[in-house]
C-alpha cells in the first residue's frame, strides 16, 4: 500500500504492506539506519522519533498511521545543539541508544527550555540506556538549557 | 492486512468486527499483533473516528464533571488542569513518556494484563485453558483480589482512578458506568471486559470530586506497570476507592476494611502489606 | 627484542600458564599526575557519529542481496525432537534455505534449554523469515527439566568438577573466634541486554569470508570461525568498527555468526543474522544465580580468625563456574579459608561473563557477612575491614604491584563520615542509613598486543591495530596515548580499529583488559615513531637525538630550539613514519589486582518496602587514568548496572517447565534515568609502578562489584534489616523488615544483638 512520508522537511513516497512499522520503513526503504531497533515492541525508546514534534516509538508505529504528520529522526537534527552537548557531555558510550536520546531531548527542550531535573528525568524516563550513561545525559541536556537561558539573557 | 481510516464512530463500528480490529495509539494492539496473541485481516483506524480532547460540563458547581473524548492522549491528561487529581497523576505514573504520547485513554482502559504467562501464550486460563499457570508458578506481579480463576492483574492505573472518580463511559452502544465495563473472566467466557465486538468507546464522563489521589508502587521510579496502585476520591455523598494491579480488572475497594477480603498468593502477600499502607495514606491525604 | 617467557594469562579471573612471546617494555613510565593530553578530560573522537546516527554497526550494515536469518528456537528447557519438517517453511515466499539439526553444530535435537538453537531459514526480509518459522513443524517429546541448583548440586550434575580452595584450618579459626556469624545469600540471574543485540552478518568471496559482528572479541572470532570452518585463520576477516554494548556477552562468534555462514555459503549471498530483544534474552548469556553459604568467625577486637564459604552457581546447561568465592579468598586477610564452589549443571539458558563475573555475587555475600559481624562485634564496619587489610597477596604470598586501597578507604571517610546526619534525617515511615563495600578484582591485562602507529608528512598520525571499542571510549583513549607520546594534540590523532585485515592482533575487550593491555602497545608504537621522527630531525638540525624531544606539535631542543613538527615530516613526502608496538610482560611474581570502595546512601519507606537510592560515593584504584571524563562515566555505568541488579532486575523462570518469562524490557526492568542517584567518583590515580609503560589497569568492571553490598548494608544501617537476596524487590525489602520486627519482639529491650 503507498504512503506518502514526510521525513525531516522531504517528501517521500514508499509502498510497503500493512503491518509494516514506521521504523522498518526509516531503516529499510528510506536508509535512515541514525533510528535503532533495539526491542522492537515499545519498550526501550531506542526508536524514537518525533512525529510533529512529539517523541514516538518508531518500531510500534505503523508507517500507515503517519500519513500527513511530520516525522523528523536524528538525520535531521543533525545540527541540533543537544549533539554537540552529548559529546562534550560524554552523555554516551556504545551509543547505540543516543539518537533516540537525543530526539527526546530536542522535544523537551523545545517544550519546555529550562526544564528542572525533575522534568529531565520524568520526559527522558523512556529512553533506557544499558551503559548508564544518565547521569551525563542529564548534564547534556542541561548545558543545553542553561546555554539557551544565557543567550536569553544577553 | 489492510487499514482502513475512519472518518466516523459509525463508520469505524460498521467496519469492525469480522476480521477487523479497532486501532487507535498503537500502543497495546500492534506489539499483539505481531506476537499474533491479536490476529486482524482489517485495521480500522480511530483517530479521526473518535471524540479527543478534555471539555468542562459548564456547571462550574462542585458537582460538575468534566468529558473526555475515548482519543485523548494519557499525555494530554496529564498537563490538564481540569483533569482531576487522582486520574492526572495515574497518567503521569502510566508507561513510559512515549507511550504516554500514543496512547488513549480509550485503549488504555482495554489494555491486556502484563501476566507473562498470558503474554507468552501459555495455554492459560485467559487463553481459554483450563488453569491459571500463575497461580502455581511465577505470580510476584499478580493478583490479590479476584485471582480464583486467574490471577492475572489490571495494568492501568488511569483505570484505577477512573473508578474511583466513579467515570461513566459512552459508547457507540449505550451509556454505562465503567464499573460495569469490567468482569470477572468466567467459565463461559474468559473475556475480562464486557465490550461488544463493534463497540467503541467514545466519551468518559469524569465527576469532578472534591479532592482526589493516586498512589502507586512500583519496581522502578518510572517506567514500571503498578503491582499496587491505589485511587481514592472523595465527594460530598462520600469517599470511593479503587486498585490497579491487584485483580484482574480495576478493583473498587469498598472502604479499607475491605482488605481484610484479599485472597492473596504466596507470592503476591506482600501486595496486600503495600496496599494496605497506601489505603491508609490515600485516604489520609482525602482530609 | 623479543623474549619467549612462561607466564600466567588472566581473563575476567581465570588464569592459564601459557608459553608467549613478547617484546620488550623498554619505556619509563610517564610521571604520575595529568600530563599534556593523558590524565586531561578528552570527549569522545568518536562521539559525533555516534551521536548524529551516522555511526554503522553491526546492525547497520546493509551488502547488496543481503539475505536475513531467523532461528527457530526450542520452547522447551528440555526435549527431544520427533519430527521436523522444514519443507513448508523452504516453500514460503522470500525463503532462499534452511538449515536443520546435524547441518551445523550449533543447531540441536534435544536442546537443554529454553532458546537452543534448533532450525534456521534465509529469507529476502526479516519478517519474510520469521514468518517462515511459524511454518516449521516440529515434534517434540518433552523431557523433565532440571532446574532446582541445590538439587543438582545434590545429584552431581556440574558443568565441571567442584572447586576447592583451602589455606590454614577453618575449623580451628573458628574455635579460635569470639563471634561467629553464618547466613545464606541469594543473588538473582541477570540479563545483558545490551542495547545491539547480538548479531553477524556473513558474506562469502571464494573461500574467504568476512563477518561482520557485534563483538568483544575480533580474533577470538576470526579464529573459533577458522576453526570450526576448517579455513585458514587469516581466510577470515572480522570487522566491528562500531559496537553496540556488550558487557561480557559478545566474547565469542555465537550461534548466530555460524548459522549465518552457513546459509550465506549455501546461497552465495550475504546472510545477516540478527537476534530479537526475546532471543537476547533466552539465548546469549546471562549473570548467573548463586546461593551462597558462608560463615565468617573473628576475634572481639575484630581480628577475622575463619571464613568459609559454600557457593552454587546455578550456571546453566553450558557454561562455566565463575569465581564466587573469589572475594572470600582475595579481599581480607585471613588465616583460616574454606571455600567451595559448585558449577550446577541445569536446563536452564547458559551463562556468560558478565562484568566481573563471580566477583560482583560473591562481593554481594561477603561485605554483607562483613557488616552483619560489624553489627554483632559492635566494631564501625570501616575499621573492621581496615583491620583485616590484606597487605600481599594471600593467595600464593606474592607482593601486589601496588595497592591503594587503604588511601581509597581514608578518602571514603567523609562520605561515610555523612552517617549520622543521613540516619538523623530519617523521617516519617522514610528511613534513612548509609553503608559501604570494599572491591577487588584484576584488571591488569596481559600481552600479546600490537598496535601501529603511522605518521604523515602533514604531521598527522594514526594508530593502527584491530582492536574494538565497545562502548567504553577505548578509541578516545588511544588516541590521547599516542598524542602524548608524539607531542601532539588528540585531534591530530586517528585511531583505525575494529578490522582484522587492517591492523595486528589486539586484545579482547573483556577483564578490564583494553586499556592495560593495548595502551603500553600503542605508547610503545608512539615512541617507535617518536625516536624516528627525533633521528631524522637530528640529522636535519644537527643537533644529537638525546637532546630532543616531541611537544605540542613541535620538535623541541634542550637549548630552546623549536620547530614545528611538519617542517620535518614534511620531508618525507609520499613517505611515511611507521613505529610498531607490543605490549610488554606483566611484572614477574607479583599480583596485579583492582580495588575500590563505595558508600551508598539509602531511604527506605519501611511501610510498602520502597528502596530509594539517593547517593554513591565511588573511590576506585585502578592505576594511571588516561580520561578522567571517559573514566567517570564507567563507574557511574558500572553503579547504574549494580543498582539494576541489586533493585529491579531479575530473570524469571517458571518452575513447571524452564521457560523463561522475562524477555521483554517491561517484564525484564533495566534501570531507568529517573533511578539514579548523586554518583560521586574519585579516582586515586596513583600509576602502577611495575605495570608496564603506563601503570593503568582497567576500569570497565571494579565499579560495578560493590554497589549491591554498599546498598544492602546502608539498608540494614537505616532499618536494622537484613536482606539476603537479590534482587531487593518490595517483597524481599517488606519480608527483611518482618523478620527484624519479630526478632526485636524476641529479644529483650536493650540487650545486645548477638
Amino acid at each position: 500500500m503507498p504512503e506518502q512520508l514526510k521525513v525531516n522537511g522531504g517528501a517521500y513516497q514508499v509502498d510497503v504492506p500493512v503491518g509494516w512499522t514506521l521504523a522498518e520503513t526509516l531503516r529499510d526503504e528510506l536508509g535512515l539506519t541514525g533510528t535503532k531497533i533495539a526491542c522492537g515492541e515499545g519498550h526501550c525508546g531506542a526508536c524514537t522519533v518525533q512525529l510533529d514534534g512529539v517523541p514516538t516509538l518508531a518500531c510500534i508505529t505503523l508507517v500507515h498511521t503517519v500519513s500527513g504528520r511530520e516525522v523528523t529522526t536524528i538525520e535531521g537534527l543533525r545540527h541540533h545543539p543537544l549533539v554537540d552537548a552529548f559529546v562534550r557531555a560524554d552523555a554516551l558510550q556504545c551509543g547505540f541508544c543516543t539518537p533516540g536520546q537525543i530526539v527526546s531531548a530536542a522535544a523537551l527542550v523545545e517544550a519546555s527550555p529550562r526544564p528542572s531535573r525533575d522534568e529531565i528525568r520524568h520526559a527522558m524516563a523512556g529512553n533506557l540506556c544499558r551503559c548508564g550513561a544518565y547521569p551525563k545525559i542529564e548534564e547534556a541536556i542541561e548545558m543545553v538549557s542553561r546555554h539557551s537561558a544565557s543567550e536569553e539573557a544577553s | 492486512m489492510e487499514l482502513l481510516r475512519a472518518e466516523s464512530a459509525e463508520a469505524a463500528r460498521a467496519a469492525l468486527g469480522n476480521g477487523s480490529v479497532a486501532l487507535a495509539g498503537g500502543t497495546e494492539l500492534v506489539p499483539l499483533l505481531r506476537d499474533g496473541i491479536v490476529r486482524a485481516e482489517r485495521l480500522v483506524e480511530l483517530r479521526s473516528a473518535v471524540p479527543r480532547g478534555i471539555s468542562d460540563t459548564g456547571v462550574g458547581s462542585a458537582s460538575s464533571s468534566i468529558v473526555i473524548g475515548a482519543g485523548t492522549s494519557l499525555a494530554e491528561l496529564e498537563v490538564d488542569p481540569q483533569v482531576p487529581d487522582a486520574l492526572r497523576e495515574a497518567c503521569r505514573l502510566a508507561a513510559s513518556p512515549q507511550l504516554r504520547s500514543a496512547g488513549t485513554i480509550g485503549g488504555n482502559l482495554l489494555q491486556a494484563t502484563r501476566c507473562w504467562y498470558w503474554r507468552l501464550e501459555f495455554p492459560c486460563y485467559l487463553h481459554g485453558g483450563d488453569r491459571c499457570h500463575a497461580r502455581e508458578g511465577v505470580h510476584s506481579e499478580h493478583a490479590i483480589f479476584g485471582n480464583e480463576r486467574c490471577a492475572s492483574a489490571h495494568p492501568s492505573d488511569p483505570a484505577a482512578a477512573l473508578v474511583a472518580l466513579g467515570a461513566r463511559l459512552q459508547t457507540t452502544h449505550r451509556e454505562l458506568p465503567l464499573t460495569d465495563l469490567y468482569r470477572l473472566p468466567t467459565d463461559d467466557d474468559r473475556n475480562v471486559t464486557a465490550l461488544a465486538p463493534d463497540e467503541l468507546i467514545l466519551e468518559l464522563d469524569v465527576p469532578s470530586p472534591q479532592r482526589s489521589v493516586y498512589l502507586k508502587a512500583m519496581d522502578r521510579r518510572r517506567w514500571a506497570f503498578p503491582l499496587v496502585g491505589v485511587a481514592a476520591a472523595r465527594f460530598a455523598e462520600g469517599s470511593r476507592l479503587a486498585l490497579a494491579g491487584v485483580a484482574p480488572i480495576p478493583w473498587a475497594l469498598d472502604g479499607e476494611g475491605a482488605l481484610d477480603q484479599a485472597t492473596p498468593l504466596p507470592g503476591t502477600a506482600y501486595k496486600a502489606e503495600i496496599a494496605r499502607a497506601l489505603v491508609r495514606r490515600a485516604l489520609a491525604s482525602l482530609q | 627484542m623479543a623474549r619467549l617467557i612462561r607466564t600466567e594469562k588472566e581473563v575476567e579471573g581465570r588464569y592459564t600458564e601459557q608459553w608467549i612471546v613478547v617484546e620488550e617494555d623498554a619505556l619509563d613510565q610517564w610521571p604520575a599526575g595529568p600530563l599534556e593530553v593523558v590524565g586531561r578530560d578528552a570527549t569522545r573522537t568518536d562521539g559525533l557519529e555516534r551521536a548524529r546516527g551516522e555511526a554503522r554497526y553491526t546492525a547497520d550494515i546493509q551488502l547488496p542481496g543481503m539475505l536475513h536469518a531467523a532461528v527457530l528456537r526450542s520452547p522447551h528447557a528440555r526435549a527431544r525432537l520427533t519430527s521436523l519438517d522444514l519443507a513448508p517453511a523452504l516453500a514460503a515466499p522470500g525463503v532462499r534455505a534452511a538449515l536443520s539439526p546435524g547441518e551445523i553444530e550449533q543447531l540441536t535435537r534435544e536442546p537443554g534449554y529454553m532458546g537452543a538453537p534448533v532450525a534456521a531459514v534465509a529469507a529476502d526480509t526479516f519478517r519474510e523469515a520469521r514468518a517462515a518459522l511459524e511454518l516449521i513443524d516440529a515434534g517434540w517429546e518433552e523431557l523433565e527439566p532440571l532446574l532446582d541448583p541445590d538439587e543438582a548440586v545434590a545429584r552431581g550434575s556440574f558443568v565441571s568438577d567442584p572447586s576447592r580452595y583451602e589455606r590454614g584450618d577453618l575449623e580451628r579459626g573458628l574455635a579460635e573466634a569470639d563471634v561467629v556469624v553464618e547466613a545464606e545469600y541469594r543473588t538473582q540471574t541477570v540479563l545483558h541486554n545490551s542495547m545491539e543485540s547480538h548479531q553477524a552478518v556473513c558474506a562469502w568471496e571464494g573461500d574467504s569470508l568476512t563477518v561482520y559482528i557485534s563483538t568483544q572479541y575480533i580474533w577470538g572470532v576470526r579464529d573459533d570461525v577458522a576453526d570450526q570452518l576448517g579455513l585458514p585463520p587469516d581466510k577470515v576477516r572480522v570487522v566491528c568498527n562500531f559496537m553496540g554494548g556488550g558487557f561480557g556477552s559478545k566474547n565469542g562468534p555465537g550461534d548466530y555468526t555460524f548459522i549465518a555462514a552457513e546459509l550465506a555459503r549455501r546461497t552465495g549471498r550475504p546472510v545477516r543474522c540478527a537476534l530479537t530483544r526475546r532471543e537476547e534474552n533466552l539465548a546469549t548469556g546471562n549473570r548467573n544465580a548463586t546461593i551462597q553459604r558462608l560463615k565468617v568467625g573473628a576475634r572481639s577486637d575484630g581480628t577475622l580468625t575463619a571464613l568459609g564459604g559454600d557457593f552454587v552457581n546455578a550456571v546453566g546447561f553450558r557454561g562455566w563456574s565463575p569465581s564466587t568465592g573469589g572475594p572470600m579468598q582475595m579481599l581480607y586477610a585471613c588465616d583460616n579459608v574454606r571455600i567451595v564452589e559448585h558449577g550446577a549443571k541445569l536446563n536452564t539458558p547458559p551463562n556468560a561473563a558478565f562484568r566481573a563475573p563471580g566477583f560482583v555475587e560473591g562481593t554481594f555475600g561477603l561485605e554483607c557477612l562483613m557488616d552483619e559481624l560489624a553489627a554483632k562485634l559492635d566494631v564501625d564496619p570501616l575499621e573492621l575491614r581496615r583491620r583485616n587489610y590484606a597487605h600481599s597477596d594471600l593467595v600464593d604470598g606474592r607482593p601486589f604491584s601496588s595497592k591503594n586501597l587503604a588511601e581509597c578507604y581514608r578518602r571514603a571517610e567523609p562520605h561515610w563520615e555523612r552517617r549520622k546526619e543521613v540516619q538523623a534525617r530519617s523521617e516519617g515511615s522514610w528511613k534513612r542509613g548509609v553503608g559501604l563495600a570494599s572491591q577487588v578484582w584484576y584488571g591488569g591485562g596481559g600481552p600479546p598486543s600490537y598496535a601501529w602507529v603511522r605518521v604523515g608528512s602533514d604531521g598527522h598520525a594514526a594508530v593502527i591495530t584491530a582492536m574494538q571499542d565497545i562502548g567504553t571510549g577505548s578509541r578516545t583513549a588511544m588516541a590521547q596515548i599516542a598524542a602524548e607520546e608524539l607531542g601532539l594534540s588528540v585531534d591530530r590523532v586517528e585511531v583505525s580499529l575494529g578490522d582484522s585485515a587492517r591492523g595486528p592482533f589486539a586484545s579482547i575487550s573483556a577483564g578490564s583488559s583494553t586499556i592495560p593491555s593495548m595502551g603500553p602497545a600503542v605508547r610503545a608504537a608512539a615512541a617507535d615513531a617518536a625516536s624516528q621522527i627525533i633521528e631524522i630531525a637530528a640529522q636535519r638540525y644537527h643537533l644529537e637525538e638525546r637532546v630532543l624531544s616531541l611537544k605540542s606539535g613541535h620538535i623541541v631542543s634542550a637549548d630552546g630550539g623549536s620547530w614545528p613538527l611538519e617542517e620535518i615530516t614534511g620531508l618525507l613526502g609520499d613517505g611515511q613514519i611507521l613505529g610498531k608496538g607490543a605490549r610488554g610482560p606483566n611484572p614477574a611474581g607479583m599480583r596485579t589486582l583492582t580495588f575500590g570502595v563505595q558508600v551508598a546512601e539509602v531511604a527506605v519507606d519501611v511501610e510498602t518496602g520502597e528502596v530509594r537510592v539517593d547517593r554513591i560515593a565511588a573511590i576506585h584504584d585502578v592505576g594511571r587514568v588516561i580520561n578522567p571524563l571517559g573514566a567517570s562515566s564507567q563507574v557511574e555505568g558500572g553503579i547504574i548496572q549494580g543498582i539494576g541488579h541489586t533493585l529491579s532486575e531479575q530473570r524469571l523462570i517458571d518452575p513447571g517447565t524452564g521457560r523463561v518469562l522475562t524477555q521483554t524490557l517491561d517484564a525484564y526492568k533495566l534501570p531507568t534515568i529517573a533511578d539514579v542517584p548523586e554518583i560521586v567518583t574519585e579516582l586515586i590515580d596513583e600509576p602502577d609502578a611495575h605495570l608496564t609503560n603506563l601503570g593503568a589497569k582497567g576500569l570497565g568492571e571494579p565499579p560495578i562489584i560493590p554497589t549491591s553490598a554498599a546498598i544492602a548494608n546502608a539498608i540494614r544501617d537505616a532499618t536494622g534489616a537484613d536482606v539476603r537476596s537479590l534482587p531487593i524487590s518490595r517483597e524481599e525489602m517488606l519480608r527483611a523488615l518482618r523478620e527484624a520486627r519479630e526478632r526485636e519482639r524476641r529479644a529483650p529491650v536493650g540487650a545486645a544483638a548477638s
